[in-house]
């Protein structure tokens, strides 16, 4: 490894290597340093329970898949990353054996959805229709360029009058629950459920005010969910691909120790075995914002007010995520399967959920650092994966909502209890699929919230998201107003993760929009703006 | 009248936008040049079913400087927005029969590049697009919009606007 490069990435998720592949595709010389012993970060596949059954232990669910730019600029088909849309997205089952079913297809969602409320399924149609009108706009405007403020979408939205041409967008969305809007526009509960419990899966907490705002663009995506064939690593390996077939390096086992400051510039990054690295035109973070401020700099670097708001001001989510990971030599048959024979396609279903009030109760529950009881979703890849697992075997993954800090123990408690309240999930997805007896489970193994740190540290508190969802951590304002446009105090030195706008899932977004940033200051050709 | 798509509606569309965005203040200073891409869709009489007419329309400090009719293959330009649409859509926007923010809520006209900028300059872009939509009158030869059931069957003996009618009009 050479010591000098035009720029140094920190971290090798899907945001520094997209990164990286732009930049080097733009004649630089890029390396980026990963801490692990492989690229992806959350893009992390492995065989945790069997040989031959491939586990996501993170990011399982692609729903930015042909929306975001970088999936066709940086060609990650063509670089081995093949994606597969399930036509039969998602689906609830209910304690009565009823269950929603949402399909790539859409009239068949509505006629799912009518056998509830069939006013609710013309709602929802419109809405549909409507997310897919704007989408492109809402995605140009706001996912995919360094982010404005609430203040000026606010005034834009009402120059052109959107609330008179849209039955769904309002300047009020900016201050209600996804649960107004719901209420606002459905009336079927188990409707409003699976909408609201798309929304939670997707990170937008049903009943906090504000994130209305951001229910329209995920009901355009709601049938948008990919899975990536062969394991979500395989992303990671596709970019990873682009970036060193440009030239760019990706050097694992590389703990950043450092951010080398010389008179206010980023020049270059210390290692944890004191090897220094130098970076003639900028260093990039896409770790979290407290390993990049409290760790590799210091405050006389950055100053003691912004060290004082990275420790006070960062707030992250209230809740994570507690999977079980399942090795099976069947694929779950729901009773629900009688009401309606798709539930069985099903990539992913949510157990059980019939309202968004006891969605709530289980946020409350969490936030108190409780253990509700268990009501996972179930995803089973290998439904449209087969190569993920053995020939007439499959692999299951259940997530559940679950407190980062247990109230009893805190999060080591989870070493003791992750097992225990796996089987508890696990009994929970068999009340639903009966023919789950013990006998189909071949192994498991729990991925608890204290898990997600120990594997992804730059996920403080097992924030997956690397900072919490709410309306003052949005847009400008993440994850500080003084950093919320990729740059920082530090001259030279950009963030470029999930901690910014938009946020974290593998929507590419925080690389795409600090590429724009940073070509700006570098003075680099914008090759990728395709007008 | 100007009839539409001619040299004479062009200059028109100039006029109109420029008396439309006169008055607007903080208008940003720079220059932009949009591309828009009408494609013939069987309904408007104006763009046959498989043709396209496509335009560029340069915006300087905030006035429009030209706006002229340019071959479809023609891509030589640097562009900072590129809007694209149906036939019937853009005829029924500059007959005033559609409204060209919900044709772009809707989808039906597509838009590419900065949409950020677009969003900041709200009031710009409002002015000027009313000013396309109801700023000029227009004949319509073939038949005016919104069209009910589809364009006229012999667009050549009703002498539609032809290649060599084509031009620019600048300010």
């Amino acid at each position: 490894m050479r010591d000098v490069y035009d720029v140094v990435i920190v971290g090798a998720g899907h945001n520094g290597l997209t990164l990286g592949a732009y930049l080097a595709r733009s004649g630089l010389e890029v390396l980026v340093c990963e801490r692990r012993h492989e690229e992806g970060g959350g893009l992390c596949t492995e065989e945790l329970t069997l040989p031959g059954f491939l586990h996501n232990v993170h990011a399982n669910y692609h729903t930015f898949v042909d929306m975001a730019p970088p999936v066709s600029d940086l060609d990650v088909r063509g670089h081995g990353a093949e994606y597969v849309r399930p036509e039969v997205q998602m689906a609830s089952v209910f304690t009565d054996g009823t269950a929603l079913v949402v399909h790539s297809d859409l009239d068949k969602t509505c006629a799912s959805i009518a056998r509830f409320s069939e006013e609710d399924a013309e709602t929802f149609r419109r809405l549909h229709a409507e997310a897919h009108g704007f989408i492109d706009l809402l995605l140009g405007a706001l996912m995919y360029q360094p982010p404005m403020s609430v203040k000026e979408l606010t005034k834009a939205l009402l120059t052109f009058g959107a609330e008179d041409r849209s039955e769904f967008l309002s300047v009020k969305l900016r201050v209600e629950t996804i649960n107004r809007f719901l209420d606002q526009h459905f009336h079927h509960p188990k409707v409003k459920a699976h909408l609201a419990f798309h929304g939670a899966i997707c990170g937008y907490t049903n009943d906090v005010k504000g994130l209305a705002i951001g229910f329209p663009l995920l009901a355009g995506k709601i049938d948008n969910w990919h899975l990536c064939v062969g394991g979500s690593h395989r992303l990671a390996h596709a970019l990873w691909r682009d970036l060193a077939q440009h030239g760019g390096v990706m050097v694992t086992d590389a703990d950043v120790d450092h951010i080398v400051v010389e008179g206010g510039r980023a020049v270059g990054v210390r290692l944890a075995d004191g090897s220094e690295i130098t970076a003639r035109q900028a260093v990039v973070s896409t770790v979290s914002v407290e390993q990049t401020f409290l760790e590799f700099l210091d405050a006389t670097t950055v100053g003691e007010e912004l060290t004082h708001k990275v420790k006070t001001e960062i707030h992250h989510k209230d809740w994570t995520l507690f999977s079980v990971h399942l090795a099976m030599d069947r694929l779950p048959e729901y009773a629900a399967a009688e009401f309606d024979p798709d539930v069985n396609r099903a990539w992913v279903v949510n157990l059980g959920y019939g309202s968004p009030e006891e969605l709530n109760t289980d946020w409350a529950t969490i936030r108190k650092g409780g253990l509700p009881d268990p009501h996972p979703n179930a995803a089973v890849n290998s439904l449209y994966d087969p190569t993920d697992a053995p020939e007439g075997c499959a692999t299951g993954l259940l997530r559940q909502f679950a407190p980062f800090a247990l109230a009893d123990g805190g999060e080591g408690a989870w070493d003791d209890i992750g097992p225990h309240y796996g089987r508890m999930c696990v009994e929970a997805w068999r009340k639903f699929a009966p023919n789950l007896t013990d006998d189909a489970f071949l192994a498991s193994a729990v991925f608890t919230p204290h898990d997600i740190v120990r594997k992804l540290p730059n996920m403080i508190r097992g924030d997956w998201m690397m900072g919490e969802i709410s309306l003052d951590n949005m847009l400008d304002q993440r994850p500080l107003p003084e950093l919320g446009q990729y740059r920082t105090p530090v001259e030279r030195l950009y963030m470029a993760g999930s901690t910014q706008h938009p946020h974290g899932f593998i929507t590419f977004g925080p690389a795409y929009n600090a590429l724009a940033v940073i070509a700006e200051d570098l003075g680099i050709d914008p090759w990728w703006r395709k007008v | 009248m100007p009839v539409i798509y001619t040299v004479d509606w062009y200059t028109a569309v100039v006029e109109a936008i420029n008396a439309g965005v006169a008055g607007l203040r903080g208008v940003p200073q720079g220059t932009w040049t949009c591309r828009i891409e009408i494609a013939g869709d069987g309904v408007s009489p104006y763009v046959t079913d498989g043709e396209e007419r496509h335009f560029l329309v340069r915006i300087e400090e905030g006035r429009c400087a030209w706006y002229r009719e340019v071959l479809r293959d023609e891509e030589d330009t640097v562009l900072d927005y590129r809007f694209r649409g149906p036939a019937e859509v853009f005829d029924e926007i500059a007959a005033g029969a559609v409204d060209p923010v919900e044709a772009a809520l809707r989808g039906t006209v597509k838009i590419r590049g900065d949409m950020r900028f677009l969003m900041r300059q709200a009031e710009l872009v409002k002015a000027l697009l009313e000013a396309y939509a109801q700023g000029v009158e227009t004949v319509w030869p073939l038949g005016a919009p919104p069209y009910a059931g589809g364009g006229a069957s012999d667009l050549a003996a009703a002498g539609r606007p032809t290649a060599a009618a084509r031009g620019s009009a600048d300010a």
